[in-house]
């Protein structure tokens, strides 16, 4: 900046004489305009990025959310005269009126309730202690290890669904195995009964007390407290061991950051393995541990191929994310497919920050 | 002897009418609306969508296509989508749909009532000549939009090998639902159940019809699903269902009723005319026959229909051009060349006869579009029945109680006729 070619001798000529009150205009004009130069090239340099996330992403955001408020069937433009707006008549219809749309939408949460306070916390814990294990100075075949755990990550989703529904299925693999050892295993994908429903109906329990006929979105209390069904318990087993791999290299970057000194101190005060990596290594880890459970809370609100693959005629499966897609495009109502994606928005933000103000990034705070 | 006349007179100079005023003005009065076409009728670049169900049908798709293009001097892209539904939707979407492309009966409101259709069937030919179901299939608010391309109905299939073990006959058919009845009871045997059938409406609703019951008033005013008629109907398959008689296809880990039955797990199944590809291509050794739907108590014969029509957009700029093209396609020489190729069954009467002449196979499918019974077309109808279909299973465990599925059914779908 100060360095300026040319008219910079001049201008200092020029300052040199010039009384204080006039010196600083002329200085900050000729820097604006380089800065402003500056600021153009900076602007030239990010605007393929820019471009692709407005076209891509604001763009489309936008019209989703003009969609949600509309009566769109998808079959038209969306700005073509049949499109009315509706208001919130979408929202209302899945979340005030009783019917279909709002039993289907209640459903749909609760399922996916069931699955992300299964799936976090046991894919966070599984994904530490994998990292924790090949972490180990004194492990033989570290590699092959980090490979093995970190596979399932690569592979297709769809591809391992498939495969876990051929083994589960009726007269599958997992029932012939149960069956060797005298155990008739339930129909897992398509039975329709929550694991604590059956739990209590095996306890002598099979009618809902009357307050659990409370109905909240559609569903009584007793189906909301249902639990996952059994298909739901699959998938949930099936996501805690494909995505513990990615959440494994995060740990494991995180802990050969950690300095050996730490560990080697805190052993030499005589803390057990335990202490050691409860009072030591655990702390230090705390963004990532954050980290990882945001990550995988978003990521689990939003699951959907596996629930593509089960959910049709399956209701236990259904998320609403996949419930979206399905009143959009098989029951045209693109409005009202519309107003769940931006309900499941909503409900990862508040939820997000409700986990943020709980776990806290930093101890000292 | 003169009401003949007159009678004939008028159906000989509409018959001669339809066709002379298409070529003169390109205008016909067709219900409510009048449909005038516009384009030229050679060197039209136009586009076909479907959705194929295997190479077969990709084949002679593009085949008639190529032909009609050639004979006729105009040029048609074939698009075959993997998602069908989804990318049709799309291409209206954008603006850009293709001219021609497949349309199911369930989809003929919702794409009717945003006037994305051209009801330009009238211009083809006269209703008469194809099923009067099918034809009702195609009317939205007294127009007759498209012109049904072909469809599938219901039958009984029956494996013979198991038939026979059975110690069954030919006076043992089942063509009512006592026999029905006995005939499932004792064609099941350890492994075998007597009757596989599909968890859903669109197989239970023959049910349904074969007692007298339907899905709406004749008006299509009003739904009529928790009718007594249908309670009954329902009742008796949850009868055969308690029974084990009867098995639903996850019950017996199949995708499909024809799996079940294509693996001997099932004496019996009721399946549409695509099961005679399935069991030639996948279970080719099963030795099978395929009868009417049996009638019900008072006789009444029943089946469901599935059908898709020739749909052309509205937005298209060679309306004349597509609608020649549909003509084309829906002569009974080209019919029969569709049905031959991949087993739809033809929608003109003439086609479906000859059809039937040739394959004897397939009379007890073409039997019933006297009387099938098309599926729902309402907006929004798919996820009504969805919730239905959802709880067919229950009736075999003894969760579901038929009255409570179909006034619920009922109330839903009611709430879909409400403004």
């Amino acid at each position: 900046m100060e360095n300026l070619p040319l008219s910079d001798e001049t201008a200092k000529s020029d300052v040199a004489r010039a009384p204080t009150s006039q010196r600083n205009p002329r200085k900050k004009r000729r820097r604006s305009a380089a800065r402003r130069g500056q600021n153009l090239y900076g602007w030239i340099f990010v605007s393929p990025a820019l471009a692709i996330l407005i076209v891509f992403l604001v763009i489309p955001i936008i019209l989703a959310l003009y969609i949600s408020f509309t009566n769109w069937t998808g079959i038209t433009s969306p700005f073509a005269s049949a499109v009315h707006f509706v208001g919130l008549k979408n929202y209302k219809t899945i979340l005030t009126e009783p019917g279909l749309a709002q039993q289907n939408f209640g459903t749909a949460v609760r399922n996916n309730f069931y699955y992300v306070i299964f799936v976090v916390p046991l894919q966070t814990a599984l994904a530490l202690w994998l990292a924790i294990l090949v972490n180990n100075k004194f492990l033989k075949g570290k590699g092959f290890f980090r490979t093995a755990f970190y596979f399932p990550s690569v592979t297709s989703s769809i591809a391992i669904t498939t495969v876990f529904i051929f083994l589960f299925s009726g007269t599958g693999a997992v029932n012939r195995a149960l069956s060797f050892v005298g155990i008739k295993g339930p129909d897992w994908i398509y039975d329709q009964n929550g694991i604590f429903t059956t739990l209590l109906s095996s306890l002598g329990v099979h009618n809902p007390p009357s307050w659990a006929n409370f109905q909240i979105l559609g569903l009584s209390i007793w189906n909301w407290l249902a639990g996952p069904s059994f298909g739901m318990c699959v998938i949930i087993i099936l996501a805690i061991w494909t995505t513990s791999g990615t959440f494994m290299l995060f740990f494991l970057a995180a802990l050969q950051n950690i300095s050996e000194e730490a560990e080697e101190a805190s052993e030499m005060d005589g803390a057990t393995a335990w202490q050691r990596f409860r009072y030591v290594t655990l702390p230090m880890l705390r963004p990532v541990v954050l980290l990882v459970a945001t990550l995988g809370f978003i990521g689990t609100w939003q699951v959907f191929d596996q629930s593509f693959l089960t959910g049709p005629n399956n209701p236990t499966m259904v998320t609403p994310a996949y419930l979206a897609y399905q009143v959009s495009f098989s029951n045209f109502a693109f409005g009202e497919g519309a107003a769940i994606a931006f309900l499941l928005f909503g409900l990862i933000v508040v939820l997000t920050l409700v986990q943020r103000k709980f776990v806290k990034e930093d101890l000292t705070k | 002897m003169k009401k003949r006349n007159i009678v004939g007179v008028v159906a000989l100079s509409t018959a001669l009418m339809v066709p002379l005023v298409a070529t003169i003005g390109g205008t016909v009065a067709s219900g409510a609306t009048t449909v005038k076409l516009s384009g030229p009728t050679k060197g039209a670049k136009l586009t076909l969508m479907y959705g194929s169900s295997g190479t077969a049908e990709t084949k002679a798709v593009n085949a008639a296509a190529a032909a009609w293009g050639k004979a006729s001097g105009n040029k048609v892209s074939v698009i075959s989508a993997s998602n069908f539904s989804q990318q049709l939707a799309q291409g209206f979407a954008g603006g850009t749909p293709p001219d021609i492309f497949y349309l199911s009966s369930s989809q003929l409101e919702t794409f009717a009532k945003q006037g994305d259709l051209l009801p330009y069937a009238s211009h083809v030919a006269s209703p008469s000549a194809f099923y009067p179901a099918l034809v009702k299939a195609y009317t939205y608010n007294k127009t007759w939009y498209c012109v049904p391309k072909d469809f599938s109905n219901l039958a009984l299939e029956i494996n013979t090998t198991m038939w026979k073990a059975a110690g069954l006959t030919n006076a043992d058919l089942p063509t009512t639902w006592a026999k029905l009845l006995a005939d499932a009871k004792k064609l099941t045997h350890k492994g075998v159940v007597g009757l596989d059938i599909g968890n859903t409406l669109d197989r239970l609703g023959a049910f349904f019809a074969e007692n007298g019951g339907s899905y709406m008033n004749k008006e299509g005013t009003k739904f009529t699903f928790n009718s007594p008629q249908n309670v009954a109907a329902l009742k008796y398959v949850q009868s055969m269902a308690k029974q084990g008689i009867l098995a639903f296809p996850p019950q017996q880990s199949a995708g499909w009723a024809g799996e079940a039955f294509g693996l001997g797990k099932a004496a019996m199944a009721t399946e549409g005319n695509w099961i005679i590809g399935a069991m030639a291509s996948s279970y080719p050794k099963i030795k099978w026959q395929a009868v009417a739907m049996p009638a019900g108590p008072k006789g009444t014969r029943g089946t469901l229909t599935f059908t898709n029509c020739w749909g052309i957009a509205n937005q298209t700029k060679d309306s004349a051009a597509a609608v020649n093209f549909v003509k084309y396609l829906t002569s009974v020489a080209q019919q029969l060349r569709f049905a031959n190729a991949f087993g739809v069954l033809p929608s003109r009467i003439a086609a479906a006869n000859a059809y039937a002449k040739k394959n004897p196979s397939v009379a007890a499918f073409v039997q019933g579009a006297k009387y099938a019974m098309p599926q729902v077309s309402t907006v929004g109808f798919p996820t009504v029945q969805a919730a239905f279909d959802n709880q067919v299973l229950g009736l075999a465990t003894g969760s579901a109680n038929p009255v409570t599925m179909l006034n619920q059914l009922q109330s839903n779908a009611e709430a879909l006729l409400r403004p």
